[in-house]
């Protein structure tokens, strides 16, 4: 008794595996691909280079790609835009964000007031799940996450950011060639 | 023939008067010239493994839209060099327990078996052939399977269990693919009627044809066959990377591998050169002959012949490169299943066919003044209207030949694993009643 029963295959079944139409099939995909990338058309139609040269040259990332951290600062006077405000570190899901303020003594109207500035800012990115969470709390439009994706270093310590590399943006190797 | 070239060779002449100063005339013809073109071809053969490997890398990489080796020089073209350098400077490693002699020995054989057969080769007319001997063709059969050997010796001698595996399979492999190949070129001889590689081409000149258009079944057969010899995707079960880690060169390092690598790309070209020589005509093309040697520049004509060996070449080992990144690599039993069930039955139909099909030209010949032959000396020349009833005779032949090995093969598997699986139903399943657990289910839940 037979476990399975296998159709006879139909005539013109029969006549495409005599004339190799699965094999000629296959071949002639693998010539468009290679016409298409020797003449690189267009990628996205499939039959161009999709690879990036990575380092030669800097690929582009999707417009909602969130990556290093950034504190913006006044364009005119360089003072920082962050009024301490601590909104950032309360949004953030991973607890990664440590605002430190410390009070100055201004003068306003003849009177002595303190004022709440900030003195320090630690931004754990090894921690961060780049939500941006903490740019959309941001009243100020002070703390941004950049397109910028070199975020490896040499040691746990690198991945946490203070206020001067969050600032000035932190010194890596940009390799050309 | 070799001083006609001397003489012609304007630039060279005087190396040439410098060497007769030295040797006998007999000397510098059977000995320094030939010497000279060995090292000319040793030397090409070599620049051809190292930039056959960049042009694969770029190939598949098109094929798979990658851009391929790119950062080693302009577009990569310095990456064989750097590879040359890699693995010249890496460790010779030997496995403890292997049979030293045979292991050093094994890559020898196979650059050697690969690299002998060069020396028959008819690259061009006149001096571009070494030698022209009249066994040509089973002297490239007979050496090209001592590589096999050396692949054998390779794998028993590594002392480790892949590349015993992948010796084994080699083996099998050589069995299976040798007579069909062998057997699919006697058709084309029967056309060329000479052994000699050069004769065979020069029938081809003589009868103004591609042998291909005779025999589309033989060339068919010689080229699945003659991947299979040189161990290449899809037939590359020896190496079979998935199974066999590196199959019988997993030991080899080094120095050591990269010569059976320069013999698989050398043996990739031999087999590319037979292909042409036997069924595209060599350096025979069109036209050529009367541009050139009909108005006397002699040189000419052998480079421009030269050059359309190589296109020709080209060609071929592109078709290579092609098959190996489109296919995917057969099971073993598929590959024995092509090897004896296929090939060879397809070779043997083959040759009653060619011989029937000579035999009725011949036989046609003279009838109702009905002229087929014009000559039979120097291999099987046809008149126009011979060579059309030849063509149509070989086109039928592949119909023939595949009507006849379905007929006889109808009972083996299909190959076609994914129609085989849409194609499978189920039968005498008890109807209407879902499956029942054979074991009662009460037991689990106390």
């Amino acid at each position: 008794m037979p476990l399975v029963k296998v159709p006879k295959p139909k005539f013109i079944n029969k006549l495409k595996r005599f004339f190799l139409a699965d094999l000629l099939k296959g071949l002639a995909l693998t010539f468009k691909y290679n016409i298409g990338a020797a003449t690189d058309k267009d990628s996205v139609a499939g039959k161009g280079i999709y690879t990036e040269q990575y380092p030669k040259v800097r690929p582009d990332v999707a417009p909602r790609f969130h990556g290093a951290p950034r504190l913006n600062m006044d364009p005119e006077t360089h003072d920082t835009l962050c009024i301490a405000c601590n909104l950032c570190a309360i949004a953030c899901p991973e607890d990664c964000i440590d605002v430190i303020a410390m009070d100055v003594e201004i003068i306003v109207a003849g009177k002595p007031r303190k004022k709440k500035v900030l003195d320090e800012f630690i931004f754990d990115t090894s921690r961060c799940m780049f939500c941006a969470l903490c740019q959309e709390a941001c009243p100020t439009y002070c703390l941004e996450l950049t397109q910028d994706f070199e975020l490896a270093t040499y040691s746990r310590a690198g991945f946490v950011w203070n206020r001067e590399m969050l600032e000035q943006g932190r010194e890596t190797v940009k390799y050309t060639s | 023939m070799v001083m006609r070239m001397l003489a012609l060779l304007a630039p060279i002449d005087f190396v040439a008067q410098l060497l007769l100063k030295f040797f006998g005339l007999d000397t510098v013809n059977y000995v320094v010239w030939p010497l000279i073109q060995i090292g000319l071809v040793v030397t090409i053969v070599a620049a051809w493994v190292a930039y056959g490997t960049y042009l694969e890398r770029k190939i598949s990489a098109f094929m798979q839209a990658r851009l391929g080796p790119m950062r080693v020089g302009p577009w990569g073209l310095l990456q064989p060099i750097a590879d040359a350098v890699k693995l010249l400077t890496k460790e010779d490693f030997v496995p403890e327990m292997a049979d030293r002699w045979v292991f050093f020995l094994a890559p020898y054989i196979a650059v050697a078996a690969a690299f002998i057969v060069f020396s028959v080769i008819p690259f061009a007319p006149d001096w571009g052939v070494i030698t022209d001997i009249n066994i040509g063709l089973l002297f490239v059969l007979a050496v090209s399977s001592v590589g096999v050997l050396a692949l054998i010796l390779a794998g028993w001698s590594s002392n480790s269990k892949y590349a015993l595996l992948g010796a084994l399979r080699s083996s099998a492999q050589m069995v299976s693919y040798e007579v069909a190949m062998g057997l699919s070129l006697i058709g084309a001889l029967m056309f060329a009627r000479t052994l000699s590689l050069s004769g065979v081409v020069n029938a081809q000149g003589a009868d103004s044809i591609w042998y291909v258009v005779y025999q589309p079944v033989g060339f068919l057969i010689f080229l699945v066959s003659g991947i299979a010899e040189n161990n290449r995707a899809p037939f590359d079960l020896p190496e079979a990377e998935s199974e066999l880690v590196a199959g019988f060169h997993t030991e080899y390092s080094g120095f050591r591998w990269s010569l059976f690598f320069l013999a698989e790309y050398a043996a990739m070209l031999v087999v590319s050169a037979v292909a042409v020589s036997v069924y595209l005509g060599g350096w025979y093309f069109p036209f050529v002959y009367g541009f050139t040697e009909a108005k006397g520049y002699h040189n000419l004509y052998v480079i421009v012949s030269l050059l359309f060996f190589v296109m020709k070449l080209i060609g071929v080992l592109y078709l290579y490169f092609w098959l190996r990144w489109t296919l995917p690599r057969f099971r073993y039993d598929q590959l024995m299943d092509i090897g004896w069930k296929w090939l060879i039955p397809s070779a043997l139909v083959n040759i009653a066919l060619s011989a029937f099909g000579i035999f009725l030209v011949q036989a046609l010949d003279g009838w109702r003044d009905f002229k087929t032959i014009e000559s039979i000396s120097g291999g099987l020349n046809l008149t126009g209207k011979g060579k059309v009833l030849m063509i149509i005779f070989g086109l039928l032949g592949l119909f023939i030949t595949g009507a006849l090995l379905a007929r006889i093969n109808w009972r083996s598997r299909d190959f076609n694993l994914k129609s085989q699986r849409r194609n499978i139903q189920l039968v005498n399943l008890p109807q209407g009643r879902p499956a029942v657990a054979a074991t009662a289910p009460a037991a689990s839940e106390g």
